[in-house]
């Protein structure tokens, strides 16, 4: 009502001095009032959009418009045009429309930190506005990795899904499936111990594999130093293999496009005699090569081991600190992961390319 | 207590192995271990992650509620830790250069607050964006996501939520389409069955999705359990966490121990066969698939493990047997 109020009243004054009588129509008076709002409704665009590049055109006569993409029907937001918001959303400097978030209490001021490339410019990336009552920054800054952990600890998140526990409904399924299929739970040490047959004399199968398998698996088991030759024949996995090395050869890759189910043979014998056709060891083989000296061989002077010595790239992965070198004082050659595969293959290794993968 | 887990797979009985061309696998195989062969080098300069059980299983049954593949939950969890390991990253580093000029005072509480405060929207931010990813017709919409929070407590606008989202997007310059083990675990499940492995695929499928659940709430335990394994259970240090961090990106090491774990549980027989045929397509040692298999089978039974025992003892007794073995050969 105020601001209605005084607005008729300067329209009125040219007329009191000539009629006392009232003879306004209401017509009248809705012109009258008509005239006194436009000037309200043109505030409102302003008020918002928020957005000053529509400001210009806020000033045109198209009032039915403006009223019903800016009031009514104010677009994706509630609040603002659907357009002018993509824009908004998409350009690089945020306007923050300050739009009140009940629970989360968001920072109201824009964000300007503008960090190259992948930063994140969101809210949390801000620094506080004011230095808090809290201490202030500690001299020595945690670390990352300690930082992420205070952040997963003291996280809380809320009971949304009560009385689930998956680790223990995993844990049930595994145990009943394994009681389905065993009859109870196993020694899982088995899995430790068998980790060797695959290579010498079972390979992989056993009897009922070889019903499967082609022929050449079937044939007699090779002199180990026929192993390899017929590993690389073996299975198209062959040629499956070696997916890690970017270096690998394609040669390895010949013949693929043979028909489902065991695969003859294919491969023309490959020459490689060396680890490579096997591929460089993972990054765990690695660590374990260098981690794992308990058990070297013979007590023979490092490097002269009972394969070749081979000669180790420098790995990108094991800097040459002397935090992860195990070895005795002089530490020269590592009992280098030749001797750990060769441990587990009858096929000879030589180190391959110092690669991750 | 099986009822969630069993309508998981249920949902993936019709999953179909061997109806791709074998040039079409080989293909997906050599890119996906060019894709790992990066991962793990970019993992060697990294210092932390954002893998917490509660925070998993939280994203786990959300997706189960909204009813999302389990695809799209591994690849929610990816994004989330990439994304919440960046906002740490960018913490730390607004702090350091705060304290080089000697600027405000960081408060880390604040901070660290504001991080909190918008964690159930960016985790709910996370889990749409990888719904997006998949089927379109799944696609978790705003009003879901809404629903859900407010019956949490938490309110929220759809702007907010749009907010958020672009947060995601930005902090990882749009690159939300991560690996998930899953796709390391399904293309040598389809590369074994052209092997002619003995055990069917499908078969092995739903155990390995199992398992794969239970590695990433477990993540930091069985982790450290290979890790210990692969030191001789000595407390391991802090050089040699950083340095363990890329056998932790590693998907396919972990493709093999999980495929190699469920061949253990569904057929004991053919165990040998299937990490022989594992050794083969991706030329990690039997011994190494061995050992991490043992760690997840270890944590998958938990207390039911008769006996249990510890990584240590059998490793050296593996070695033990692995030389006579060859002492005998």
């Amino acid at each position: 009502m105020d601001p209605r109020g005084p607005a008729p009243q300067p329209l009125q004054k040219p007329e009191k001095p000539g009629r006392v009588r009232r003879r306004k129509t209401r017509r009248e008076r809705n012109k009258a009032l008509m005239g006194s709002r436009r000037p309200l409704t043109r505030q409102d665009p302003p008020v918002t959009c928020q957005d000053p590049s529509v400001a210009p055109t806020a000033p045109k006569l198209v009032v039915i418009t403006q009223g019903r993409l800016s009031r009514e029907h104010r677009g994706l937001f509630n609040h603002e045009v659907k357009s002018l918001d993509v824009a908004r959303l998409l350009s690089c400097e945020s306007l923050e429309p300050g739009t009140p978030s009940v629970p989360t209490k968001p920072s109201p001021s824009p964000r300007r930190a503008q960090e190259p490339a992948p930063q994140s410019r969101g809210k949390e990336n801000q620094v506080p506005r004011g230095s808090g009552p809290g201490p202030p920054s500690p001299p020595e800054l945690p670390g990352l990795g300690q930082l992420l952990e205070e952040l997963q600890c003291q996280l809380i998140l809320p009971q949304a899904f009560p009385r689930r526990n998956l680790v223990q409904e995993a844990r049930d399924a595994i145990v009943s499936t394994l009681q389905a299929c065993h009859g109870c739970v196993p020694d899982l040490t088995v899995v430790l111990r068998g980790c060797q047959p695959p290579l010498p004399g079972t390979k992989p199968g056993g009897p009922e594999s070889r019903r499967m398998t082609p022929s050449w698996i079937n044939s007699p088991e090779p002199a180990p130093g026929e192993g390899r030759q017929r590993r690389q024949q073996r299975t198209k996995e062959l040629t499956f293999a070696m997916p890690h090395t970017s270096s690998t050869p394609m040669v390895h890759r010949v013949s693929l496009a043979q028909p489902k189910g065991p695969w003859p043979p294919p491969l023309p014998l490959l020459p490689s005699p060396s680890g490579a056709a096997w591929g460089p060891p993972t990054a765990f083989d690695l660590l374990k090569s260098i981690w794992l000296v308990a058990t070297p061989p013979p007590p023979r002077p490092w490097g002269v081991g009972p394969q070749q010595p081979v000669p180790q790239p420098p790995s990108p992965l094991l800097p040459g600190t002397s935090a992860l070198d195990w070895s005795p004082s002089p530490p020269a050659p590592l009992p280098s992961l030749s001797w750990v595969v060769a441990q587990s293959s009858p096929e000879a290794w030589s180190f391959p390319p110092m690669r991750l993968y | 207590m099986d009822g969630p887990v069993r309508s998981r797979l249920a949902s993936l009985s019709d999953f179909q192995f061997g109806a791709v061309a074998t040039e079409t696998i080989e293909d997906a195989l050599l890119h996906l271990a060019q894709q790992n062969e990066q991962a793990v080098q970019e993992a060697a300069g990294r210092r932390g992650s954002f893998r917490e059980t509660r925070i998993v299983e939280f994203v786990f049954l959300l997706s189960e509620q909204w009813c999302l593949e389990k695809s799209v939950s591994y690849q929610a969890v990816e994004i989330l830790e990439r994304f919440m390991v960046k906002q740490a990253e960018n913490m730390n580093r607004q702090a350091t250069i705060q304290l080089r000029e000697k600027k405000e005072a960081q408060n880390w509480k604040t901070l660290k607050e504001q991080l909190f405060n918008k964690f159930i929207l960016r985790l709910v931010s996370c889990v749409q964006l990888a719904s997006k990813l998949s089927f379109h017709y799944k696609i978790i919409s705003n009003v879901t996501v809404l629903n859900f929070l407010q019956s949490l407590g938490y309110v929220h606008t759809k702007e907010e939520l749009l907010e958020s989202e672009l947060d995601v997007l930005k902090s990882l310059n749009f690159q939300i389409n991560l690996p998930t083990p899953l796709a390391y675990v399904e293309m040598l499940l389809e590369v074994l069955g052209y092997n002619g492995c003995l055990v069917p695929a499908t078969q092995l499928h739903a155990t390995c999705l199992t398992l794969l659940d239970l590695v990433y709430l477990l993540h930091e335990p069985i982790y450290e359990s290979l890790l210990r394994a692969s030191i001789e259970n000595s407390v391991p240090s802090q050089l040699q966490g950083e340095k363990f961090v890329s056998v932790k990106e590693d998907f396919m090491l972990l493709a093999v121990g999980i495929i190699a774990a469920s061949a253990f549980i569904q057929n004991h027989e053919c165990w040998s066969q299937v990490v022989g045929h594992l050794q083969s397509i991706t030329g990690i040692a039997s011994e190494s698939i061995a050992e991490f298999s043992y760690a997840i089978l270890t944590h998958s039974v938990g207390a039911n493990t008769p006996g249990r025992q510890q990584p240590v003892p059998p490793h050296l007794e593996s070695r033990a047997l692995r030389a006579t073995a060859s002492s005998n050969t």
